[in-house]
């Protein structure tokens, strides 16, 4: 039991054992414990109950369309970078019932689903991914409709973040100002040394559960080794996406470019990137019939820019090409998003570009639009 | 971007998403073989009192099973006890739709979307230009200058369809026309028994001689036809500020939260589907976009 | 037919904008190659295959365009409605006959160039042959957009399988 007391302003040092005890006391407080691991080869985010869990010595090579995870005997939990899987699922489910009809005595009525809210403890949220959850608070907490299931599950949150030290090569959250150093929106903030967990309080919420473990002061050392380890990583980034600030300008002047011609030959529209984005938000809305006919369960499901079925029109589509479908992926998340939320929708975590079967590159594609701008003067 | 808040029955705060209030099918008018006038009743007496449309907004109307289809209100903005929709039978809803006997329950949520801005017209002249269903959102606005007919200078109404068979509310012209509002007709083809005009609609503006700096353009219908109309209206030097346009786009959710439905960085249940022109040339034409 | 315009039919012709913008010269010498025609609802005018011989410009009324197409019968293209201008194809030197027939849906007042005088006065005075040829160009070229746009059949009914919505 720690007899000092926890201020916001101060690091402290928590020997990585206790990362258990850490996430027995939020069990404890009824959260479900939820974190990296590595399954099939990649790392993915499940239930974890302690370290033995996290992928530890797992280094993760990534590039354009290539992703391999690769055991080592380094003594880190938190470095490899995340794989297809993001966060996003656990407040935005790839299929939710949104109510259900009922019919009785001939007459249709509606029901509302079963209300389940979970406590969930992420465990391991890296500052690219926080970003994504500020992103899409901003979809689904909104001044005229805030999403319920989002809003409930999202109250409920406890989110432990880790910086980034070991950046993928894939990565441009530097670019952006999304990491690789976490600045808010957690409860604990981790920074992993070799030796030690220094960890940050974000919130109230936060410093009741740290209170008791046995941390202790940070140590000059161990901080600034943790400064030059995010020095570092802010170098080390496999990508850059220089001046984001002029992307909506640029890319709506552009709509006619001839990189979008480009891109399309090799675009499959499979929609890989809109799955594992941590900020894409499309959905479907499906109705389910039982097989007595009594019941329709009316499903929200994920949906995506890339399928035809999104830009129907009765008797055709607004969009008939694939190259209309990716300018509108492209220029909905770097232009489009501004004016409709505020920001950009990326926060450059690079999974789009690990994930693509043809290995497209969303930095390389920018930077053909802006390299070569069109002459002013379009139709009209 | 022109929000438009109106009384909505689709609550801001709904501990559901998405959930539909009930509407009876009061009265089904077959208006051509394959576009059906569904006169509907909400359920609920609260319901009814709370529910008010502009012209130009649409609902969402459910059928359990099916889905849910964006239809545009076609009726009188000052009758409270029903709404009109005027459906085309385009997919499996809409077909189901039209296909609704009087008795009949349909979800419905709404009123969604920007309005046509006839209030802010007063004093204008107005040329309304549609084609095919396009006249179904147009028509509350024909209503509502009926009901205030001294405010409103010269109204014209460009309207034409594939036949003489596919024009809507033929027999409500005269009316109209009663009212001041002048009617120009015409159909892409015809038997030798129609006696009007043969041609596209943009050609009805060659008969038009319009004051620009007083006239308001409102158009919809398909969206080649509204280019030919922007380009008709610009080379009468209508500005771009005095042309109004009504989108149409894939829609599931109706209030800008699932994406479907965006023109560049429009939403167009939320942003439209009525737009003023100069908000949406830059992205108006853009091939797939 | 008259062949002679009254006081009226002048006024009526000067009303119309393209010959509002001549010079009174080039007026003048249309007016005297122009004939007042009159038509009854249901008459034709000309027929599709027949040479050519007069322009016309509608006054009053409406003529529908047609074209027969064996198995299916006359077709209504279009209709010409007043202030436009009819059988173009008279003055155009590539087309060599009537490429519709013309008939009256309404009773109608047109005034009828004499085409072969228009031709010559066309070739003698190279300014108002510019301007004639302008005008005819820009009644071709909207008729070709027209008919694009009648081509699309944008009404068009969509295929009936489709399985969304």
């Amino acid at each position: 039991m720690n007899e000092r007391t926890l201020t916001a302003d101060v690091v402290v040092a928590l020997p990585k054992l206790h990362l258990d005890d850490l996430l027995a006391a939020l069990r404890q407080r009824g959260y479900q414990t939820h974190g990296p691991r590595l399954r099939d080869g990649v790392v993915a985010y499940g239930p974890i109950e302690g370290l033995k869990d996290l992928p530890r010595g797992v280094v993760v090579h990534q590039d354009a369309g290539r992703y391999r995870a690769e055991q080592t005997d380094h003594p880190l939990y938190f470095a490899a970078t995340p794989g297809a899987d993001s966060w996003k699922r656990y407040l935005f489910p790839p299929r939710r019932e949104l109510f259900h009809f009922h019919r009785r005595n001939g007459r249709w009525e509606t029901a509302a689903p079963a209300a389940e809210a979970p406590r969930y403890a992420l465990i391991g949220v890296r500052p690219c991914e926080l970003a994504a959850l500020a992103v899409q608070d901003a979809v689904f907490l909104r001044e005229d409709f805030t999403d319920p299931h989002y809003h409930a599950v999202r109250e409920r949150l406890f989110i432990v973040a880790v910086n980034c030290l070991h950046p993928g090569d894939t990565c441009f959250c530097a670019s952006l100002g999304t990491g690789p150093e976490a600045a808010s929106g957690y409860d604990l903030l981790l920074t992993e040394l070799d030796d030690v967990f220094l960890v940050a309080v974000g919130s109230e919420a936060g410093r009741e559960v740290l209170q008791p473990l046995p941390w202790e002061p940070a140590t000059a050392f161990w901080l600034s080794q943790a400064q030059r380890g995010l020095e570092h990583a802010r170098q080390a980034m496999g990508r850059r996406l220089p001046d984001p600030q002029s992307l909506p300008e640029t890319l709506l002047s552009n709509l006619n470019h001839p990189a979008w011609d480009e891109v399309a030959s090799r675009c499959l529209s499979c929609a890989n990137c809109t799955q594992v984005c941590p900020t894409c938000f499309c959905w479907d809305v499906q109705d389910e019939i039982a097989l007595d006919g009594e019941t329709v369960t009316r499903f929200r499901v994920w949906d995506s820019c890339f399928s035809p079925q999104l830009s129907y029109l009765a008797g055709g589509n607004a969009r008939t090409t694939v190259r209309a479908r990716y300018r509108q992926w492209v220029t909905h998340k770097f232009a489009s998003w501004e004016r409709q939320f505020g920001t950009l929708g990326c926060v450059g975590c690079g999974r789009c570009i690990t994930w693509c079967p043809a290995g497209i590159d969303i930095t390389e594609t920018l930077a053909a639009v802006r390299n070569t701008p069109q002459p002013a003067g379009g139709e009209r | 971007m022109n929000p438009n808040p109106t009384a909505t029955l689709a609550s801001a705060s709904a501990d559901t998403l998405l959930v539909p209030f009930w509407a009876e099918v009061v009265a089904v008018r077959q208006e051509t073989p394959n576009v059906a006038t569904l006169t509907l009743r909400l359920e609920d007496a609260d319901a009814r009192r709370r529910y008010r449309f502009k012209p130009g907004q649409f609902n969402m109307l459910s059928l359990p099973g099916l889905g849910e289809a964006a239809i545009s209100i076609s009726s009188d903005p000052a009758e409270r006890d029903t709404l009109q929709h005027t459906v085309r039978a385009v997919g499996n809803v809409s077909r189901a739709l039209t296909r609704l006997k009087p008795g009949a329950r349909v979800g419905l949520r709404g009123p969604f979307g920007t309005a046509w801005p006839v209030e802010g017209c007063r004093c204008r002249d107005l040329i309304l230009v549609t084609g095919g269903i396009g006249l179904a959102p147009l028509r509350p606005v024909i209503y509502e200058i009926i009901n205030h007919r001294a405010d409103f200078g010269d109204v014209t109404l460009l309207y034409g369809a594939r036949t003489p068979a596919d024009l809507l509310y033929t027999d409500e012209y005269a009316a109209w026309e009663a009212h001041d509002i002048r009617v120009l007709l015409t159909v892409d083809r015809a038997e030798a028994d129609w006696q009007g005009t043969v041609g596209v609609v943009p050609i009805l503006f060659y008969r038009l001689r319009p004051h620009p700096e007083r006239t308001v353009v409102f158009s919809c219908g398909p969206e080649i036809m509204m280019h030919f109309v922007v380009y008709e209206a610009m080379a009468r030097r209508i500005p771009y500020e005095h042309i109004y346009l009504s989108l149409e786009r894939n829609m599931k959710c109706g209030q800008g939260l699932c994406g479907h439905c965006q023109v560049g960085p429009y939403f167009v249940c939320r942003d439209g589907p009525v737009f003023r022109f100069d908000a949406l040339a830059p992205f108006f034409g853009v091939e797939g976009l | 037919m008259n062949c002679e315009l009254d006081e009226e039919t002048l006024r009526a012709l000067w009303h119309l904008p393209w010959f509002r913008r001549l010079k009174q010269e080039h007026f003048a010498a249309l007016a005297q190659i122009a004939c007042l025609r009159q038509v009854k609802a249901g008459e034709v005018l000309f027929r599709e295959g027949e040479p050519q011989d007069f322009l016309y410009v509608v006054l009053e009324g409406r003529i529908g365009l047609e074209i027969h197409v064996p198995g299916r019968g006359n077709v209504r293209l279009m209709t010409v409605e007043p202030e436009e201008v009819l059988g173009w194809s008279s003055v155009i030197p590539a087309a060599r006959r009537r490429t519709a027939t013309a008939v009256a849906v309404l009773s109608s007042r047109l005034v009828a160039l004499d085409a072969p005088a228009l031709l010559r006065l066309c070739e003698e005075d190279p300014t108002l042959g510019y301007l004639v040829m302008r005008r005819l160009a820009n009644v071709v070229a909207q008729r070709l957009l027209i008919t694009r746009l009648q081509l699309l059949d944008i009404y068009a009914h969509p295929a009936e399988e489709g399985c969304h919505e």
